[in-house]
């Protein structure tokens, strides 16, 4: 048994490709070398795999041809096939066939490597001269060490400027040599250093998720902390983080601190430059934040005429009025009007132009160096939560409203454009703000009418709420079709069907609803547009008629349950004593009306035939 | 700075090229690359570009924004396998010490929608400051590149602005005694107002359209150097009405639809006669 490295050497490959690569590697080994590698090493310049017990002969392999009693037929063209004579092929359970020997390991890992090579698929590849490889970025060396014995390539690199060829004696000194070189090609190594020193400045943050990326930026860790001028302190918070993270891959360290990870040079030197382009970045942040202070809110909301909100949409000057108007019918107050009137106005704002994920925390900022209440301001920032799967949802009640109107009219503008989601396609992020809607019903407490909401977005708003009540599908697809008025009292209506399913009340209330709906559901285009009292003929539909009555369905949904379940008895005698299908016509007609009327007055509770018994 | 690059790049038998004479948004629109770097032929070259973008202006208040800056562009088609090791000396060749600083190649791939060109490259950082944009070309004018050229386009205010140890552009010792603001400044004030208040949008728009036309004859006449000129003229007027705010989203996107057009169909005809010459030879 012996070692085996394989290592492909890249230019820079970007923090996803080396995602990329670190996910498929095993798999491309296990396929080319039929072994899954014990160590994977990747990272910006280098994808490597180490292998520590591999067979030093490839196995012998079998190739099955034609059956024994088709040789005369076949034989020929297989052994020409395979470049053999046929009196080479050789006999094996009534077949014919080849054997072919196994061969040294060291003969075929060139062979091997290059398949390796060649097996990756990246998001985005390129060509970088005519040998037909598509990878990431080019590759510029590929090594593969059997124990001592080179069998591809002659060194690796070490670290790009202060380092040049490496010489790795034997594969499994591989990692340590490359270290010796100023290169740490443990992805998981590099991580968990750059976490201790951050850990040792202490106060770190990563609100953008820059460490991921920040892994595969360097093959050597040196975290170093740095500081800005305190002016810029008067920007937004947020808008310093942004500008050091977004761009820069910064941590902020509060105040006027930062974080970063380089991978090299003079500690000092270096921390001189990064500090310089960051004051340089706010420096420009201040004076665009400054332009638009200058103009201020009011002026900005006057200016969002002239941008479009997407194409069809209108502008943002029409948005805004429709916002205004969805507030009102979502009960909005004072706050949520004044916030609606100046929601987009930082679309106009060139610090949104420079840094878009900032939309909305500027406007508020705005809002609140203009002097307008703290309730209109939070507003204004709060308006597009929930942001992600899961991300919190706004604290005020301005807010709350303000994101529904935000989400109703970005669904409602793309349905009536046609702009559907199609399978994995949803460019204006219609699933998430019917989630984002949903949520701020169910958890927000916000009560969203669903009469708000044309036919095809509320189908689709509605489905979503099937993955986000914790009850089987089936409860919230009955619930569905009750007439419970709003989104929040849909999703209650499942719950409280689902927490009842095992009552009497509930059983009455299904068994009635099934049993009318089973027979008078199917043939509901018989049925008299009203019952006729002086139809009914037996005692046990006019008992039925009475007792229907004096249901209510409204209101708290253990009472409507417990009032519906009275019609039970009298279904089950109405069915055991009524014939519906009378040969009169019209009292068919009259009896058939009076069980889907059963069915309707119970089906205000939701569509029990959804759920399965 | 600029007299080590061409010293160093001449040397690497790139031909010297000069500035072009109609306005570019990019050192990449100049025919010297997006001409040469398509079809079989191999080719070498480096050049100052002026590039104009109207609508970056900031009436030269702003110290890192401007309507009118350079870059030092350089290809290399074929690209050689140390193309970068190459361009890294280059560095060095302009007083970076690649020990002591911290040179960093940061994923970046780079599009232009009008010319319908792309590729995959870096920023080169160093000490996280963007000093070069790094591209390998994939597509130009819609069609893949036979010879996979590389791209070098120096920022040359920021490289200066590095190596001077200067904040702002305007600070840059330009000549002994002369800064860069003592040449540039008082001209992007006034390029701004131009470009934002003063362009005639409605001369512009059918100054686009006449130089579409021409595009279009030049082509049916098989010329296209003349022919991409005009495509070029088309590209900057837009940048123009742009810079006006005399464009909407939907606009935007037909106009910069007209003008990728004009660069494919230029391109295609570029290619055929680069074909043609093969053929002959």
């Amino acid at each position: 048994m012996a070692t085996l490295l394989l290592e492909i050497g890249c230019e820079e490959l970007p923090a996803g490709a080396c995602r990329e690569a670190e996910a498929q590697l095993p798999m491309l080994v296990e396929r080319e070398l039929g072994a899954r590698p014990d160590r994977v090493f990747v990272g910006p310049r280098r994808i490597a795999a180490l292998l520590e017990d591999v067979a030093e002969r490839t196995p012998d392999e079998w190739i099955k041809g034609p059956p024994e009693h088709l040789a005369e037929k076949a034989a020929a063209g297989f052994a020409k096939k395979h470049r053999v004579e046929v009196e080479e092929l050789e006999r094996r359970d009534g077949f014919l066939g080849i054997e072919r020997p196994g061969r040294p390991l060291a003969e075929v890992v060139a062979e091997r490597l290059d398949a390796v090579v060649r097996g990756f698929s990246f998001a985005k590849s390129m060509r970088w001269d005519d040998h037909g490889i598509r990878f990431s970025r080019p590759v510029r060396w590929t090594l593969a060490k059997l124990d001592g014995e080179t069998v591809v390539g002659e060194s690796s690199f070490g670290h790009r400027f202060t380092e040049g060829a490496v010489a790795i004696p034997t594969a499994g000194e591989y990692a340590e040599r490359l270290r010796a070189a100023g290169v740490e090609p443990d992805a998981a190594e590099r991580r968990s250093r750059i976490v201790s020193g951050l850990d040792a400045i202490g106060g770190w943050g990563d609100p953008a998720g820059v460490l991921e990326e920040v892994v595969y930026l360097v093959e050597s860790v040196n975290v170093l902390e740095g500081t800005f001028a305190e002016r810029f302190l008067q920007l937004p918070e947020r808008v310093v983080v942004t500008a050091m993270q977004s761009h820069q891959r910064y941590f902020p360290l509060g105040d006027n601190r930062f974080a970063f990870v380089s991978n090299g040079g003079d500690p000092d030197t270096v921390r001189t430059g990064n500090e310089a382009v960051l004051e340089g970045r706010l420096d420009d942040a201040s004076f665009t934040f400054e332009r638009d202070v200058t103009q201020g809110i009011d002026r900005l909301a006057e200016r969002v005429g002239s941008i479009t909100f997407f194409a069809g949409a209108g502008t943002f000057a029409d948005k805004t009025e429709r916002l205004r108007g969805l507030v009102g019918r979502l009960g909005g107050g004072e706050a949520s009007l004044e916030a609606a009137r100046l929601a987009k106005a930082d679309q106009a704002s060139e610090l949104v132009r420079e840094f878009p994920d900032l939309e909305g925390h500027i406007g508020a900022e705005y809002a609140r160096l203009a002097g307008y209440p703290e309730a209109v301001c939070s507003a204004i920032g709060e308006q597009y939560l929930p942001d992600a799967a899961g991300g919190p949802l706004p604290q005020t009640e301005a807010g709350k409203v303000l994101a529904a109107t935000d989400k109703l009219d970005t669904l409602d503008v793309s349905f009536s454009l046609g702009n559907r989601p199609t399978g994995s396609r949803d460019p204006y992020g219609l699933r998430r703000a019917a989630i984002g809607l949903c949520r701020l019903a169910v958890e927000g407490g916000l009560t969203i009418p669903r009469d708000l909401l044309a036919d095809d977005v509320r189908e689709f708003v509605e489905e979503r709420l099937e993955g986000l009540v914790d009850v089987p599908v089936e409860y919230v697809r009955a619930a569905r079709a009750s007439t419970a008025p709003d989104l929040a009292g849909v999703a209650q209506l499942a719950e409280t069907l689902y927490a009842e399913r095992e009552t009497p009340e509930f059983d009455g209330v299904y068994t009635a609803y099934d049993r009318a709906n089973r027979l008078a559901g199917r043939a509901a285009e018989e049925a008299a547009a009203e019952v006729d009292r002086s139809l009914l003929r037996e005692d046990a539909e006019r008992a039925l008629a009475e007792a229907l009555t004096a249901v209510s369905i409204h209101g708290d949904v253990r009472k409507a349950l417990a009032s519906g379940a009275t019609l039970a008895p009298f279904v089950e005698r109405f069915f055991d004593e009524v014939l519906v299908m009378d040969e009169d016509e019209t009292v068919r007609a009259n009896r058939l009306r009076l069980l889907l009327d059963v069915r309707d007055t119970l089906g205000r509770l939701g569509d029990f035939s959804q759920i399965p018994r | 700075m600029i007299r080590a690059l061409e010293g160093y790049w001449a040397a690497e038998g790139c031909v010297l090229m000069q500035p072009y004479h109609t306005e570019l948004a990019a050192g990449t629109m100049n025919p010297a690359t997006f001409l040469r770097c398509l079809g079989p032929r191999p080719w070498k070259t480096a050049y100052v570009e002026p590039v104009i973008r109207p609508l970056d202006g900031r009436y030269g208040e702003n110290p890192y924004r401007f309507q009118h800056y350079f870059q030092y562009q350089v290809i290399m088609k074929p690209a050689p396998e140390d193309v970068l090791d190459r361009y890294f000396a280059s560095l060095e060749g302009i007083g970076i010490d690649l020990q002591r600083h911290d040179v960093r190649l940061v994923e970046d791939d780079w599009e232009q929608p009008t010319l319908g060109a792309w590729g995959l490259g870096w920023e080169v950082w160093c000490d996280g400051m963007e000093i070069t944009q790094w591209t390998y070309f994939q597509q130009l004018g819609g069609f893949d590149v036979e010879l996979v050229p590389a791209e070098m386009t120096y920022g040359l205010e920021r490289l200066a602005m590095f190596l001077q140890g200067k904040a702002s552009a305007f600070d840059l010792e330009w000549a002994p005694g002369v800064t860069w603001g003592d040449v540039y400044k008082e001209s992007e004030r006034q390029w701004s107002a131009y470009n934002f208040e003063v362009a005639p949008v409605d001369v512009l728009s059918s100054r686009f359209a006449e130089h579409e036309d021409e595009c279009r004859r030049l082509i049916e006449r098989r010329l296209p150097l003349p022919a991409y000129d005009q495509a070029l003229k088309c590209s900057h007027t837009f940048n123009l009405l742009e810079a006006r705010g005399a464009i909407s989203v939907t606009e935007r996107a037909a106009y910069i639809g007209r003008v990728r057009a004009l660069a494919r169909e230029v391109a295609q005809l570029y290619l055929e006669q680069e074909g043609d010459g093969d053929a002959a030879a």
